[in-house]
């Protein structure tokens, strides 16, 4: 009775129920355990009636990673098809190949919109929302990570360009950049010619209010067609 | 009778203990770090309230991270975690949640403290049976005599009717 009321006065107002559950828990396992207890409540304070956890926390738990991390990005979006080969080297370390970095990427579709990511303002969010043309990939030995997407359009003000986050293996972040797209006759830019949109009004690199100041380090390189597909590779030194 | 929906808000933190805690506490810490390098650039904030009363756009940041939990939250299958009915079973299903961030700080693990909100399906409030609701879901246009299956289940701490309805 004594013991009882022990372990009563330690379910009341207790917030930590999650440790008294647990040790309910290994009851059924170790029945010699000496906080055993016959009785045992989730809720705490009220008379009558406890409940002790019968059943396992459901489907073990496994390790997810976050939905960026994939290397197909599109997520439905239509557009001539991009392939992003992005090589991060370490400018503290001779330039060597920097492994284990995360990289995210994100840019707009064949319309110029980003995906929404919001939802702070919204009443809940629903987890099958996605985030198109978003990823994150972690650099292999030779500092490559490689995604799919879709050649990006363009919103008025900007030059085509897609967003690069660098991130050291901890998530401290390294860089934050952006990749430029070369111009003129017999570039991937003119072949795609802003979708439906057209070039009418397009902001090219050198008027660009990001690029203007100088793009050479961030200007990728694009081969390909629009029929077989857009290959775009760049190099960047970062500090590591 | 009257139609409920509920709300628990599942707080986790640095003391989470239960795995699947400690794995959303790891993950969505991870993603805040990185997510918020994205506002704390050339600013000396380094903590989320800081961050949302001066830099803007910073309430974004809930929303970039609700992608590092959502693949946990999906292997709930549907069910509410740590509630359970009076048979010490998780009854109550769920289609829609909400990621708050409570608290964090990039240069600070230990400040990091985030709430996922689970907004229950429809139930039936049938009866109160001493401290216990009697619910069943609700089903559209049932028969009243028909039999249905149903949960017996205790109101706790940071749980709250969230919605109400009076029902036939």
């Amino acid at each position: 009775m004594e013991r009882k009321n022990f372990l009563k006065s330690l379910m009341v107002g207790a917030v930590s129920t999650s440790v008294l559950v647990d040790a309910c828990k290994k009851d059924t396992t170790s029945p010699t355990t000496t906080t055993s207890t016959s009785t045992s409540t989730s809720t705490g304070t009220t008379s009558g009636c406890s409940v002790i956890e019968t059943e396992t926390e459901g489907p073990y738990p496994t390790h997810t990673p976050a939905s960026y991390v994939r290397s197909d990005i599109t997520d439905g979006r239509t557009g001539y098809k991009l392939t992003v080969n992005i090589t991060v080297n370490n400018s503290n370390n001779s330039c060597n190949a920097l492994s284990g970095a995360l990289v995210d990427i994100w840019h707009c579709d064949a319309e110029g919109n980003y995906s929404e990511y919001g939802g702070s303002g919204s009443q809940a969010t629903n987890y099958t929302t996605v985030h198109f043309l978003r990823g994150r990939q972690t650099t292999n030995a030779n500092g490559l990570v490689t995604y799919t997407s879709i050649f990006p359009g363009w919103y008025t003000g900007r030059a085509t360009h897609i967003h690069v986050h660098v991130y050291n293996s901890a998530g401290t972040s390294l860089k934050v950049t952006q990749i430029a797209f070369p111009e003129g006759t017999g570039t991937a830019l003119a072949a795609v010619a802003g979708y439906t949109k057209g070039m009418s009004g397009y902001t090219y690199n050198a008027t660009d209010g990001v690029f203007s100041d100088g793009y050479a380090l961030e200007l990728a390189t694009i081969t390909g067609s629009t029929t077989a597909g857009f290959v775009l590779a760049i190099s960047m030194s970062v500090p590591a | 009778m009257r139609a409920i929906t509920l709300c628990y808000r599942k707080i986790i933190d640095a003391n989470a203990t239960k795995l699947w805690d400690k794995l959303v506490f790891e993950a969505s810490y991870m993603e805040f770090k990185m997510q918020a390098q994205n506002y704390t650039t050339g600013t000396t904030f380094t903590n989320y309230a800081d961050l949302l009363r001066h830099v803007n756009n910073a309430q974004a940041i809930v929303g970039m991270v609700t992608p590092a939990v959502s693949g946990y939250v999906q292997q709930l299958n549907n069910i509410v975690p740590d509630l359970l009915n009076n048979v010490g079973k998780r009854f109550l299903k769920f289609h829609r949640f909400q990621f708050e961030i409570i608290n964090s700080d990039i240069l600070d693990k230990t400040k990091h403290q985030v709430a996922i909100n689970f907004y229950s399906e429809p139930l039936v409030w049938h009866d109160t049976v001493e401290n216990f609701l009697l619910v069943s879901d609700q089903k559209p246009a049932s028969n009243t005599d028909d039999e249905l299956l149903s949960n017996l289940f205790q109101l706790q701490p940071y749980v709250n009717i969230h919605t109400i309805k009076n029902i036939r």
